[in-house]
């Protein structure tokens, strides 16, 4: 089995580790590194439930493989809370109803960190553009958008 | 997905020698997103990888005036609907690259990579092919020269010689004044488009100069509808002229078949959406009726 060394920082902590040369970034992150909150779905890169952040821009791990990361920096969803208080998103998501099952959630949550770093003041069109890679199969989405849009207002101070 | 030696040259001759060598053994990988899927659906099962990420050369977006815009092969989607360049100068462009899939994959995947994969059921042949981009191959061989248009040659195949990378996209200076990258989707929720339609014109007022028409996903290629542009040409944008050159569209193109939408469907939905797309020309009103 080939095999590659790669140095990676995951949640501010860097990692070096030997790994396949197959190994997905969706696999390295639960299998290897324990941090089980990021979800493997459809695998097929449909659902978006395996959505980290790559250098702060939102991907798939699933369509990612763990080599690719090679020198980046990647934010799983244990990686957004901060000595132990939940990220405002996360909050906003048990205010408002933003989940059910709460499979789709860490996806859902890297992406909507993705859309507010992107647009601190999103439209609602902006917010369901920002989620299109990521599917809830619970919620309808109404209450993930309205997380999102009062997460904003509470993130701008306003 | 099988297992596979993961090698990461720094030179497109390095990259090239490296393709020579292992021939159908091997695949290069820049994005990912497209090459993960087939490989974890094993549609391909290539023995080694060859990692564009440490090239040099392949990144970058610049622009001047005489040669236009230059956009290395590794550019992100999302870098290109980032760049004040392209917003500036090709805003169509950047507005496509901004609905393109969605933003996980515009994040990763690439523009070369897109290109080179061939799919036709994407947004950038289509787009590019309206703005006559001419793309730049490299091999230990040499530099060559070859419009997007000859580049993509059939359903998944292209003209890329087994020892050439794809390094960058140049598009000529800007000569429109219009531009809009129309898609079609069966469904809302759907990322693939069944059709997409790249319209680029010349105005003066409510009347066309020049237009460049192109349709894509819906047929193996994108398909320039040369007969439509000569019906724009020099006349008057109204609700009929649009009737008329849409019409014109949907004889002419070769759309396929498929579980996604038989041909006439395809047909009928192109006659929609280029339509649509032509009365964008002039200014229209709430309903999308053109203002007389």
């Amino acid at each position: 089995m080939s095999r590659v060394t790669i140095e990676v920082v995951v949640n501010g902590q860097p990692h070096r580790a030997e790994i396949p040369a197959r190994r997905l970034l969706a696999d390295f992150i639960r299998d290897d590194l324990f941090l089980t909150g990021t979800k493997r779905g459809c695998e097929t890169g449909v659902c978006g439930a395996c959505s980290v952040l790559l250098d702060g821009e939102v991907v798939k791990s699933c369509l990612s493989l763990a080599v690719q990361a090679e020198g980046h920096e990647i934010t799983t969803v244990e990686g957004i809370t901060s000595g132990g208080e939940l990220h405002p998103l996360q909050a906003s998501f048990a205010e408002h109803g933003g989940f059910q099952c709460g499979y789709c959630t860490p996806g859902m949550l890297m992406a909507a960190i993705a859309i507010l770093n992107e647009s601190p003041s999103p439209t609602e069109a902006e917010v369901r553009a920002g989620l299109s890679g990521n599917l809830c199969r619970c919620t309808g989405y109404v209450g993930i958008v309205e997380s999102i849009m009062a997460a904003a207002e509470k993130m701008r101070g306003t | 997905m099988r297992d596979f030696d993961y090698l990461m040259p720094e030179t497109v001759g390095e990259v090239s020698g490296l393709l020579a060598r292992l021939g159908d053994d091997c695949r290069m990988i820049a994005g990912g997103t497209a090459l993960l899927l087939a490989l974890r659906q094993r549609m391909v099962t290539p023995t080694h990888l060859v990692s564009l990420a440490r090239v040099r050369g392949l990144r970058g977006i610049t622009y001047d005036p005489r040669d236009g815009l230059r956009i290395g092969a590794l550019t992100t989607h999302a870098a290109v609907a980032r760049s004040p360049l392209v917003r500036q100068r090709y805003p169509v462009l950047a507005d496509m690259a901004s609905r393109l899939a969605n933003p996980q994959v515009r994040n990763q995947g690439t523009l070369g990579g897109n290109l080179c994969y061939a799919d036709p059921t994407t947004d950038p042949p289509t787009c590019l092919a309206a703005l006559e981009a001419m793309l730049v191959l490299g091999s230990a061989r040499g530099y060559r020269y070859l419009p997007v248009t000859d580049f993509l040659v059939d359903y998944y195949a292209s003209a890329l010689e087994p020892d050439e990378v794809l390094t960058e996209i140049r598009i000529p200076a800007p000569r429109f004044d219009f531009g809009y990258h129309a898609r079609f989707h069966r469904t809302a929720a759907e990322h693939r488009p069944l059709i997409n339609l790249a319209l680029l014109a010349r105005r003066d007022g409510d009347v066309v100069g020049e237009a460049r028409l192109v349709v894509g996903a819906t047929t193996v290629v994108p398909t320039r509808v040369a007969a439509a542009e000569a019906v724009l040409a020099g006349r008057r944008v109204t609700a009929a002229l649009a009737r008329e050159a849409a019409d014109i569209v949907a004889e002419a193109i070769d759309p396929v078949s498929d579980i996604r939408g038989g041909s006439a469907f395809r047909r009928d939905m192109v006659r929609v959406v280029a339509r649509r797309t032509i009365e964008r020309l002039v200014e229209q009103d709430s309903e999308g009726r053109i203002v007389a």
